[in-house]
């Protein structure tokens, strides 16, 4: 029993990396309606303002995580902006492409600014914290828990409660009534842009603390949080949560029956499952 | 308008006849020779590819400066295989069907070479690798592959050998999803078991995941008293600080190209404190290291380095001895100038000068002897150890 328990809470922390991109993913399909997998070298992109922040300008970790909110939100809206924002009249399937070429350059600009070496944050490692006779936790994985669920309140708050939050619902729930009501469409999809891939960016260097941080950071990363965004629900920001924590626990379950050399694949059974039972998603879409 | 009629057909054939035969003329007047280089300068091999493609450059550079082999320059075309199969088949593929290469020299995953092994002898192109897994020089490849780097077998053997002189009796391996895993496990169980100890655990491992914890829970059930990391670097970096979070402080070792500095310097220097090291080292005090190590203004060669001025210099003097730059060309003549009764050289300009006299030659390499038996291996090698210690990889010693 103590053996489930303790993949159940590993499940758990490996899950709360994958949350706060999964909720950018999420946010930005349930505006603008694509699966916008630029998400990935945004993630690179946060991991890396988040570094510079943190080792070569010497700022601490929460800062850092802001520095890589902001610089992962601004390339976001930019590149929203010029690059995918004329791909949208095309349909969504030519914008989710043109959203995989617009990812890899902007991953091998990052390549050819900081080259391809492994680096790493400045920050101690902590030892897992033990209790209930054997059972461990990392602090640095609690840490992201409640990061994931403090973003996911702010935005939860900010779509609720402003202006701008209700706009964006607005526009995604019927973009065309949305536009004649007087919203404007594009001032909402830059917020959701900048906002989307500035989560990204957290997301990224989340990873990397957890990790080491290289150009390939998102990428290797972005099936995983594709998957825990299906499973909750594309476009439900709880469901990314959900999602994500299904995914990581499944995959750690999983080990209970098959070797960790198959983790992956139970991700994508995960999907398959949900979408067979419960096409929308666990929470189903567009739930705010 | 000039109509066409049998007059003007023939002209115009005998003049694009004339044009196609242009550049067969100039390509026989000094066309430089195009060699492939497919190497991982990105992903897990990123760290070793780059200083391997500076090597063989080198070598490339000496030779194409003295004039080059057979009156032709050496032109190295590069690609990037990425660490990943997939990438480097495309990037293979290329080499051979656009570039028309015909060796490709520097892979270095074993599961990239074992997928571009195929593309390589399915179009008579020769391949040189530093792939360790035994399964690689056991595929069907007709003589088109040989490497420099000792088999999972010979590797596994030493470690275990250096494990086993430690006085560690029950090891746990944790490791990368890769073809060296399952022979590896084998080959480090079969000698532990004539020294009387034994692999108690294995767990492999996917790569690129955040986080190893479970991992390293299900290696540790059987109480190992030493563990063997047997992945690459960034995979080496999770576990290794997956480790130190589950306060598991048991000695360890990992393959050398798992632990290079950018490993060390991503971790605290606690969390890597202690770990031992192995690699199959070049043959320190060869003649051709020397060479080597003044040609790239090193004082150090590490065995990859060295084994990459092994394929350049052996792709030179294999051109020269079998006077053509083709697949076939390299499978028939390379056993031909780098074993044997032959003059013994040190470097692909000793050797050029030697076959020019008409002399046979034995080609001794800055990694050892490069005497390749009848599926592509080499024979020995020697293996250096070092050791972790505050964030540096200190030598401990070469067997």
């Amino acid at each position: 029993m103590q053996h489930i328990t303790q993949l159940i809470l590993n499940g758990l922390m490996a899950g709360t990396i994958l949350a706060v991109p999964a909720i950018g993913l999420t946010a930005i399909f349930a505006v603008l309606r694509f699966t916008n997998f630029a998400l990935a070298s945004h993630m690179t992109i946060g991991a890396y303002a988040g570094f510079v922040a943190n080792v070569s300008l010497g700022m601490p970790v929460y800062v850092s995580l802001f520095a890589a909110f902001l610089i992962a939100g601004l390339v976001g809206w930019l590149s929203d902006e010029f690059v995918l924002k004329p791909f949208r009249a095309a349909g969504f399937i030519t914008t989710a492409i043109g959203s995989i070429a617009l990812t890899i350059a902007l991953e091998n600009i990052v390549r050819f600014i900081f080259a391809n070496q492994m680096r790493g944050y400045n920050l101690p490692l902590k030892r897992d914290w033990v209790f209930g006779g054997g059972l461990r936790v990392g602090p640095q994985q609690i840490e992201n828990l409640v990061i994931a669920v403090i973003v996911m309140g702010l935005l939860f708050a900010f779509l609720a409660m402003t202006r701008t939050g209700k706009a964006m619902r607005a526009v995604a729930d019927n973009p065309m009534l949305a536009s004649i009501k007087g919203i404007d469409v594009n001032m909402v999809a830059r917020v959701v842009s900048f906002v989307g891939m500035g989560l990204a960016g957290i997301g990224g260097m989340l990873i990397g603390l957890d990790t080491t941080i290289d150009p390939l950071i998102g990428f290797k990363t972005i099936l995983s949080v594709f998957a825990a965004a299906v499973v909750g629900g594309l476009g439900s920001i709880p469901g990314a949560v959900v999602g994500a924590l299904v995914v990581g626990v499944g995959e750690e379950l999983s080990l209970l029956v098959l070797s960790p050399a198959y983790r992956t694949a139970v991700g994508f059974i995960a999907i398959l499952l949900v979408l067979t039972f419960c096409p929308r998603g666990i929470l189903g879409a567009r739930q705010y | 308008m000039q109509r066409l009629n049998r007059r003007t057909i023939l002209k115009t054939a005998a003049a694009a006849a004339a044009t196609a035969a242009l550049p067969i003329r100039a390509y026989a007047q000094g066309e430089p020779i195009k060699v492939g280089i497919l190497t991982p300068l990105t992903g897990a091999g990123g760290n070793d590819g780059p200083r391997m493609l500076k090597a063989m450059q080198a070598v490339f550079d000496e030779v194409n400066k003295a004039g080059g082999v057979l009156g032709r320059k050496i032109e190295p075309v590069i690609e990037d295989d990425q660490t990943n199969p997939e990438a480097a088949v495309r990037a293979a593929r290329k080499l051979i069907e656009v570039n028309k290469v015909p060796i490709i020299m520097g892979t270095w995953a074993s599961a990239v070479t074992a997928a571009v092994a195929p593309v390589c002898w399915e179009s008579k192109t020769f391949i040189m690798t530093v792939s360790g897994a035994d399964s690689i020089t056991q595929l069907p490849h007709q003589g088109f592959l040989i490497r420099t780097q000792p088999t999972s077998k010979l590797q596994a053997f030493a470690h275990a050998e250096f494990i086993a002189s430690q006085g560690f009796k029950r090891i746990g391996i944790i490791g990368i999803q890769a073809p060296f895993a399952l022979s590896n496990r084998e080959h480090l169980d079969a000698y532990l078991k004539t020294v009387g100890g034994q692999v108690v655990s294995h767990v492999i491992y996917e790569k690129d995941k955040p986080t190893y914890r479970s991992e390293v829970d299900k290696v540790m059930a059987e109480k190992p008293d030493f563990l063997y990391l047997n992945g690459y670097a960034p995979d080496t970096v999770v576990v290794l600080r997956d480790l130190y979070r589950a306060n598991i402080n048991l000695p360890k070792f990992a393959q050398t190209y798992a632990v290079p500095q950018t490993t060390l310097d991503a971790n605290p220097p606690d969390v890597s404190e202690g770990v031992m090291t192995g690699l199959p080292s070049a043959d320190l005090d060869s003649t051709a290291y020397k060479l080597a190590a003044d040609r790239l203004g090193l004082k150090e060669l590490d065995g990859f380095v060295a084994q990459a001025t092994d394929w350049a210099s052996l792709a030179v003097l294999t051109i020269a001895k079998a006077k053509e730059a083709t697949g076939v060309g390299f499978k028939d003549n390379v056993r031909k100038i780098s074993q044997g009764a032959g003059e013994k050289v040190y470097s692909a300009m000793d050797g050029l000068k030697a076959l020019a006299a008409g002399r046979e030659i034995n080609y001794e390499g800055a990694s050892g002897p490069c005497d390749f038996d009848s599926i592509g291996d080499i024979g020995k090698c020697r293996f250096r150890y070092s050791i972790a210690k505050k964030g540096k990889l200190e030598f401990m010693k070469v067997v």
